[in-house]
C-alpha cells in the first residue's frame, strides 16, 4: 500500500472547541503523525469557506483520506461526507474525531481535554489509513407518512402532504382531533376564534380521502429504516393482542404529539386545590368557552388577579420560559373585560415577554384598558390567602411589587394561574418507539437548534410544534410545513440512500458453521447449501455487526467498523 | 505525576453515543479519562477488543449499550450481555479487578447516566492504581 496521504482538520467551533482545547498543540502534534500530509485548523469547519479547504486541499496536495476533530459526527458527518464527495474522493475515506460533544463542552482543565483531543485526533487518522472507498445502496422511498398526534401541527402536517397527493396515516390517541388548541377559546394577538381556526382544517382533514385518522389509536412498534418503515398501531391501551393492530407501510414519520399543561397542585403556596376560586389557565379557557365567567359560587367576580410563570422560570420547576403565557394573559384581560365591564383585572408578572408579531401592539392596548400590571420578583412569589368577611372580596393577594419597591395587597375574587407547558408524561416511551432523543425536561431533540429543527438524529424521523419545546401557534404551524416539506422532498426523489455499512462473508475463511444464520435480528444471513457457505443479503442487512464478532473463523467483515479499523483506533487512543 | 486512568469506551451507536453526546449539549461534565470508540451496536463488540484495550495499556474498559428491550438491532444488547460475564471470568483469572471492565446500559436520553456512569468508574479505577496485566503478562518484553 502506497503511503496515505492524510489531511487533518480541527475545527474551532467559534470558542466552544477552542476555549477548552489547545487547537494549535494539537495541530502541530497532529501534523507529525505518520501519513500526515497537511493539519490545519479553522474557526467553522462546516462553513463554506471550512469545507473549501478540505475540497481544495484534496486536489492541490492529492489527499486521499481526511479527518475532521469537530462536533459529533452525528451532527456534520453527512456534511464532510459531501465536501469529500465534491472533491472527488470517495466518502468513506473520511473519519471524523467528537471533540465537542465528548471533550470541549464536558471539560474544563485545558491541558487535560487537549490531551484527549490528540488521543482522538490520533486514533482517528490511525483508522483512516485502513477506511476504504464504499458504494451506497439505494432503496425505494415509500411514499406514505405517518403523522402521530391530532392537534394543529399533525393536522397542518398530514394535510400538507396529502394535498400534495401522497397517502398520510393519522394517529390520535383522543376520542377527536384538535389537541390543545381544541381547549382554547380566543387567540391572542389578534382574538382569532380557536374553534375557527380548528373547524376549517379538522373538515378538510376529513373529506380527505389521501387522510386515514385513526382515533383512539397509538404507535405501537416501528421497524425498518428511512423509506421503508413498517408502523404497528393499536388501540390506546389495548390489549396487545394483534387481532387490533394494524401495520402500515411509510416511508417518513411525522412526530406532533404537543406538551401537557403544568400541574398546577405542584406547588403548594398558590393554594390551587384548596382555595376554590384559584383556578388554572385551561380551566378559565372552558370557562371563556362556556360564555360565563363566574367563581365557584356562581358569583361574578369584581377582582380577577393572572399569576404569570406558574411552574415556568423557577429554579424548582422548569427554568424555562413557556412562551404563550404572557400574551395569553393579556387576552383574558380582554375577554374579561369585555364580558365583566365593571370587573377590576391585576396582571402579576416577572417580566412581560413580548416577541412575537403584534404582541408589542397587543400589550399596549392591555394597559389602555386600566389592567394594574405588578411585577414581582422571581424569587418572591406572591402569597395568597382567605380574606376576612370586611375586606369585602374572597382572597387577598400579597405581592413584592419590584418596580415601587413596596408591598401591596390587592383583592381578588378569582386568580387564574398561567400554567406552563411541559412534555408529555410518556414522551420518553414514544421516544424510544421511533429512537429519538430527549433533553433534560423531556423535549425531543432536533437535529441541530438552528439549521435543522424539524429533522431529528435518526433519518425520516421529523418532529413539529409543542413536543421539540414551548411554541405559539405561527411557529407550529410553520414547523409542520416544515416538516411535510422535508418529507415530501424525500419522496419527491423517489430513492434514499443507504449508508454502505453493511456485513460480508469472505468464503474463502468461512467454514459453513451457520452460526451467524441464527443470530442474525433481521435472517439476513443465509445459507447456501451447495458451496456450503454463509452469505449475507446486503439489502437486509443493518450493520449491527453482531455476526463479526461472532464468527470463529473472523470470516465476516463489518464494512468501515472492520476489526483492523477498530483495532487500529484502541492503539491510537492509548498510544 | 499523579496517576491518570486511561479507560477506552466502546459505545453503540443509536443509544449510547447518543447519551454521550447528550451529556455534551446539556454541558454535564465529567472526567476527561475516557477515550470513545463509536461502534454500531453493542453486539459488535468482539471481547478480543477489551484484552486488546487492556493489553494496549488500558486501565479500564467501559461497553455502553442500549437499555434491554430498546434495541436498535432489536436483541444486540443480549448478545452483549451474553458475551460480557465469558469475559469476565477470563479477565478475573487474568488478576483483572472487576471494577476495570464495565457493561452499562446508556439510552440517548441519559445525559446525566452517561456522565455519572465515567465519573464513577475514573474514581474506582483512580482508587485501584494503573492496571498490571501489561507487566503481569511481561508485555512490554513482547514484540507486538
Amino acid at each position: 500500500m502506497a503511503e496515505p496521504r492524510i489531511g487533518v482538520y480541527i475545527c474551532n467551533c467559534g470558542t466552544n472547541i477552542a476555549k477548552v482545547v489547545n487547537c494549535d498543540r494539537v495541530c502541530e502534534a497532529a501534523s507529525k503523525l505518520p501519513g500526515v500530509a497537511v493539519a490545519r485548523t479553522y474557526q467553522y469547519m462546516c462553513s463554506n469557506p471550512g469545507q473549501d479547504m478540505i475540497v481544495q486541499d484534496v486536489r492541490q496536495l492529492g489527499l486521499d483520506r481526511v479527518v475532521v476533530a469537530a462536533c459529533s459526527p452525528r451532527m456534520h458527518e453527512r456534511t464532510f461526507r459531501k465536501a469529500l464527495r465534491s472533491a472527488g474522493l470517495n466518502e468513506y475515506l473520511l473519519e471524523m474525531a467528537n471533540i465537542r460533544e465528548q471533550c470541549s463542552w464536558v471539560h474544563d482543565d485545558e491541558f487535560a481535554a487537549t490531551n484527549k483531543t490528540e488521543a482522538l485526533v490520533r486514533a482517528a487518522v490511525m483508522r483512516v489509513v485502513h477506511h476504504e472507498p464504499l458504494e451506497k445502496l439505494s432503496v425505494n422511498m415509500c411514499p406514505n407518512t405517518l403523522v402521530i398526534g391530532g392537534g394543529v401541527a399533525g393536522l397542518t402536517a398530514a394535510l400538507e402532504m396529502a394535498d400534495a397527493g401522497h397517502k398520510v396515516f393519522l394517529v390520535e390517541r383522543d376520542d377527536h382531533l384538535g389537541g390543545n388548541l381544541a381547549r382554547v377559546d380566543l387567540t391572542a394577538p389578534y382574538l382569532d376564534s380557536a374553534r375557527d381556526l380548528l373547524t376549517e382544517r379538522i373538515t378538510r382533514v376529513r373529506e380527505c380521502k389521501n387522510l386515514q385518522v385513526m382515533l383512539g389509536s397509538a404507535l405501537k412498534n416501528l421497524s425498518g429504516f428511512v423509506g421503508n418503515f413498517v408502523a404497528t398501531i393499536g388501540p390506546v391501551g389495548g390489549n396487545g393482542k394483534t387481532d387490533q393492530e394494524i401495520s402500515v407501510e411509510v416511508g417518513a414519520v411525522v412526530v406532533c404529539t404537543g406538551y401537557k399543561e403544568f400541574d398546577a397542585s405542584r406547588i403548594t403556596y398558590f393554594g390551587y386545590g384548596k382555595l376554590p376560586n384559584v383556578i388554572t389557565s385551561f380551566e378559565f379557557e372552558r370557562m371563556l368557552r362556556s360564555g360565563r365567567i363566574e367563581t365557584k359560587e356562581g358569583k361574578t367576580p369584581q377582582y380577577v388577579a393572572i399569576i404569570h410563570c406558574v411552574g415556568s422560570r423557577s429554579q424548582e420547576f422548569h427554568g424555562y420560559c413557556s412562551r404563550v403565557c404572557c400574551m395569553t394573559a393579556l387576552k383574558y384581560t380582554h375577554e374579561i373585560k369585555s364580558a365583566l365591564p365593571g370587573s377590576y383585572v391585576s396582571d402579576l408578572y416577572i417580566d412581560m415577554h413580548a416577541f412575537g408579531k403584534g404582541h408589542e401592539d397587543f400589550y399596549k392596548q392591555s394597559s389602555e384598558v386600566k389592567t394594574l400590571f405588578l411585577m414581582y420578583g422571581k424569587n418572591e412569589h406572591p402569597v395568597i390567602k382567605r380574606a376576612a368577611p370586611e375586606d369585602g372580596c374572597e382572597m387577598l393577594i400579597e405581592v413584592a411589587e419590584k418596580l415601587s419597591g413596596e408591598v401591596i395587597e390587592i383583592p381578588a375574587d378569582m386568580v387564574i394561574l398561567m400554567v406552563g407547558m411541559e412534555a408529555q408524561a410518556d414522551a420518553d416511551k414514544l421516544a424510544r418507539l421511533v429512537n429519538i432523543s430527549q433533553d433534560k425536561e423531556g423535549w425531543f431533540i432536533e437535529s441541530h437548534p438552528k439549521l435543522d429543527p424539524v429533522a431529528t438524529t435518526t433519518e425520516g424521523i421529523f418532529i413539529a410544534g409543542t413536543c421539540a419545546f414551548p411554541k405559539d401557534i405561527p411557529d407550529t404551524v410553520a414547523q409542520a410545513r416544515a416538516a411535510a416539506a422535508r418529507v415530501l422532498g424525500k419522496i419527491a426523489r423517489e430513492k434514499i440512500e443507504i449508508d454502505a455499512v453493511f456485513a460480508e462473508v469472505n468464503e474463502d475463511l468461512c467454514s459453513g458453521c451457520r452460526m451467524c444464520n441464527e443470530l442474525c435480528p433481521y435472517s439476513a444471513v443465509e445459507f447456501d447449501s451447495e458451496k456450503r457457505r454463509s452469505r449475507v443479503n446486503s439489502a437486509l442487512c443493518k450493520a449491527c455487526g453482531g455476526c463479526v464478532a461472532a464468527c470463529p473463523s473472523s470470516a465476516i467483515k463489518a464494512r468501515h467498523f472492520t476489526d483492523q479499523q477498530i483495532v487500529a483506533q484502541i492503539e491510537g487512543v492509548l498510544s | 505525576m499523579s496517576f491518570e486512568p486511561k479507560i477506552v469506551g466502546f459505545l453503540c451507536n443509536w443509544c449510547s453515543y447518543a447519551g454521550a453526546d447528550l451529556a455534551g449539549t446539556s454541558r454535564i461534565h465529567y472526567p476527561p479519562n475516557l477515550r470513545v470508540i463509536r461502534v454500531m451496536c453493542s453486539a459488535r463488540i468482539d471481547p478480543t477488543f477489551v484484552l486488546r484495550a487492556l493489553a494496549g495499556g488500558a486501565d479500564g474498559v467501559l461497553i455502553c449499550g442500549c437499555h434491554p428491550g430498546d434495541c436498535h438491532y432489536s436483541e444486540g444488547n443480549y448478545k452483549a450481555m451474553r458475551r460480557y460475564p465469558l469475559l469476565k471470568q477470563v479477565l478475573a483469572q487474568y488478576g483483572v479487578e472487576d471494577a476495570r471492565v464495565r457493561l452499562e446500559w446508556v439510552s440517548a436520553s441519559e445525559g446525566q447516566r452517561f456522565a455519572d456512569v465515567v465519573t464513577d468508574m475514573t474514581e474506582k479505577i483512580h482508587a485501584l492504581g494503573p492496571s498490571r496485566i501489561r507487566a503481569h503478562l511481561q508485555l512490554d518484553k513482547v514484540e507486538r
